[in-house]
């Protein structure tokens, strides 16, 4: 598959968790960004249809959502 | 939509041997309307086998309740659900889908890193044993998993893996492909919940065809 390449500008602090996600999640930034933008969009397609997004907590089950502005 | 074709070998088991066949990096219009006319009538006559042989209902087999027209047009142009197709003899011989974003490793080794999960997938009625006596093609299945695996490893997840099995493939990924067995999830209808680690993905290819 033909891939495009693009040139990002970020801030230091943008880049430090970048390269702080990278690290934690053995990722390139690269593949860290295509992940993010997968997410985004699957986030973005189900608010889009009415739902909302929530976190769980595991032990209590309770539920907190996630207010996208 | 752009596909990609790459040629493969299925083997033909009435011929006993290979059969040129492609692996298309989609499920287009073509793959669901073979799934229309040719997977469901076959799949329906080997439900209707089983149910007049007297075997329970819990054993026939449960991917008969999928559909997926509607699964590939929920998840239509999202980049996190990339599906797979294999044609040999001009047929749709297997499908899957997989899901790159959503879900994490489960292994204590790898537990929290990414993985390709198997959302959906299924080989066409006549090439299942349990279905056909004999099957027509063998490999379908073995060749999407690495296509899982590939594209695993594309995305720098290193070839981990992950699906729950429906029971008729429990057997399947534990042997064939050599994948944990985590168990029983009692989250997700009580399937077993299988993974792969980079080590398994990597004896897996190397083990090629062999059984």
């Amino acid at each position: 598959m033909t891939k495009k390449t693009m040139t990002l500008n970020l801030t230091d602090a943008e880049m430090r968790v970048l390269e702080e996600l990278c690290a934690k999640k053995d990722l390139s930034k690269t593949a860290l960004l295509r992940q993010a933008l997968r997410l985004y969009q699957l986030v973005e397609v189900r608010l889009e249809k009415g739902d909302k997004l929530f976190f769980e907590d595991d032990a209590t089950k309770e539920k907190a959502e996630v207010m996208m502005l | 939509m752009t596909v990609t074709v790459s040629p493969i070998y299925l083997f033909d088991v009435q011929r006993g041997e290979a059969a040129a066949a492609e692996l298309w990096d989609a499920i287009t219009e073509r793959q669901l309307a073979d799934w229309e006319a040719e997977w469901l009538p076959e799949l329906f006559s080997a439900v209707q086998r089983l149910h007049r042989a007297g075997v329970e209902r819990r054993l026939w087999p449960q991917s008969r309740q999928w559909d997926w027209r509607r699964k590939v047009k929920v998840l239509q142009g999202l980049l996190a659900y990339p599906g797979f197709s294999i044609v040999c003899g001009g047929v749709t011989q297997g499908m899957m889908i997989v899901d790159t974003t959503k879900k994490r490793c489960r292994i204590d080794t790898q537990n929290g890193q990414h993985l390709v999960y198997v959302e959906f997938v299924e080989n066409a009625p006549w090439n299942r044993p349990e279905l056909v006596d004999p099957p027509r093609y063998r490999g379908v299945g073995s060749i999407l998993i690495r296509a899982a695996i590939a594209l695993s490893q594309e995305e720098e997840f290193k070839g981990r893996i992950g699906l729950h099995s429906l029971p008729q493939a429990n057997g399947f990924y534990a042997n064939t492909c050599g994948m944990t067995d985590l168990g029983v999830d009692p989250e997700y209808e009580g399937l077993r919940y299988f993974e792969m680690t980079p080590e398994q993905a990597e004896a897996f290819i190397t083990k090629g065809n062999q059984p």
